[in-house]
């Protein structure tokens, strides 16, 4: 539902409040689909928020947004889907390990997506955003 | 745990108690100063009481909630207790019928489930950004649009093919029999009224037409055009108001059009012309639409059995 909506609907999110609707909704789904996404992401978000100089704010389209300074480290949506801007060599080797796909919409750009689904995502996605808290040293 | 289950309802409570206050002073102050519409008594709801009020109820319950350590699952679990209480609250102090609150729920449930999430991002210790910020841009919002003009007219257009001629299926469009088909339309059979008859006390351009629905509510029309086999437009003089949607929706106008084809068979168009008092547009004019084309299809297929009946 996440892709078809943003693939054909995509144009619409610069609408007032309109992807926070959305984002509503897709954590509604989320949690009747697969609470333990929602779980999952609070453990990633404790974590992540552990580290040095790292807040958090709201996501222009809606979601957590991890940074580092005035630097955006990655957010993740309602559904669990993870966006990191990485750099083109290191989302190259992300994609290599088979895990990782381009951002679901912006290609060619170093941007990169993860979907976190279980539990043993967790680990996974925390590796991911520690590279591109890294990158931002 | 007691404790931690009271600040979970104070701050639900808190959160409706503002929205019913919000509300009822828009209603009473800038709706009522800016669009009282002819004297009528219909009230406007705008962007705002559905969109910028449930987010900044989520925002408050956030607040309430903001030192339980709550897990992400816990917060969306109390944004729809919110969600529920706030549906309670419009049915008993603002007067809505049930069609209403199934209509407006999907709303309220997205905004106060993003308003919570919302709200625990920017009172979280090491959220950088200005959250009085974010706050200003919600007060503008509601403000500039709480005193902007709001007026929406739209027009529904179906079309149905009838086997018959068009002097035959003219003899069932001003006035026709009850429809007995039962109702399809998830919201006819959940109780919302549907037209059920039409009658007129005559055949000509100025004749008064009704239009009875199935709750016993009549709209009184009267015939602005009438072309046998061609053309029936009538203006809505006065329709009921309830709590349900026809407090949010006037209907102006109606038209049916009848197209010879040639070939034995009539194209016969019904339009219908309608204000709307519910904002956004976006998402009320798509039940708007859905609910007049369900109107129409159900008199337009009554129509077309009638006129092809052997």
């Amino acid at each position: 539902m996440f892709v078809f909506v943003v693939k054909y609907f995509g144009f619409l999110k610069n609408i007032v409040f309109l992807p926070h609707l959305f984002e509503g909704w897709l954590k509604i789904v989320t949690f009747v689909k697969s609470p333990k996404v929602l779980d999952t992401m609070d453990e990633i978000e404790s974590e992540v928020m552990s580290w040095e100089k790292v807040s958090v704010s709201i996501h222009k389209y809606g979601g957590i947004q991890f940074n580092k300074g005035s630097h955006e480290i990655g957010h993740i949506h309602g559904n669990g889907l993870l966006d990191i801007p990485f750099s083109k060599k290191v989302q190259a080797h992300f994609i290599e390990e088979g895990r990782v796909l381009e951002h679901h919409t912006i290609s060619n750009s170093g941007w990169s997506s993860f979907y976190i689904r279980t539990l043993e995502d967790k680990e996974y996605a925390i590796e991911l955003l520690q590279a591109s808290y890294l990158m931002r040293q | 745990m007691k404790s931690k289950t009271s600040r979970i309802w104070i701050g639900i409570l808190v959160a409706n108690a503002f929205a019913m206050a919000v509300m009822g002073l828009t209603a009473f102050v800038f709706t009522y100063l800016y669009h009282y519409s002819n004297g009528a008594g219909t009230q406007f709801f705008i962007y705002s009481d559905f969109i910028i009020i449930p987010m900044a109820m989520g925002i408050i319950c956030a607040w309430f909630w903001k030192d339980l350590e709550l897990k992400n699952g816990y917060y969306l679990v109390n944004a729809l207790l919110a969600v529920i209480v706030a549906i309670l609250c419009s049915f008993l102090f603002l007067g809505e019928g049930v069609i209403c609150l199934i209509i407006v729920s999907p709303l309220l449930m997205a905004f106060i489930v993003a308003g919570v999430f919302i709200g625990k991002v920017m009172f979280q210790k090491k959220n950088n950004k200005l959250n009085v910020s974010a706050l200003s841009v919600l007060v503008i919002i509601f403000t500039v649009d709480s005193l902007s003009e709001h007026h929406y007219e739209n027009l529904v257009t179906d079309t149905i093919i009838i086997h018959a001629a068009p002097a035959e299926v003219w003899k069932h469009v001003a006035s026709f029999e009850p429809i007995t088909e039962p109702n399809h339309y998830f919201l006819f059979r959940l109780g919302m009224p549907s037209p059920v008859q039409s009658t007129v006390d005559g055949y000509y351009e100025g004749a008064d037409r009704k239009c009875i629905f199935s709750n016993g509510y009549v709209f009184d029309e009267k015939m602005v055009v009438y072309k046998p086999s061609e053309n029936l437009t009538f203006d809505i003089i006065s329709q009921p108001r309830d709590p349900e949607i026809m407090g949010h929706i006037d209907i102006k106008r109606g038209q049916f059009l009848l197209h010879d084809n040639g070939d034995g068979t009539t194209t016969l168009t019904g339009n219908s012309w309608y204000q709307l008092y519910v904002f956004p547009v976006w998402y009320y004019d798509l039940w708007a639409q859905s609910i007049t084309r369900n109107v129409h299809t159900r008199v337009m297929q009554h129509i077309k059995e009638l006129s092809e009946k052997k």
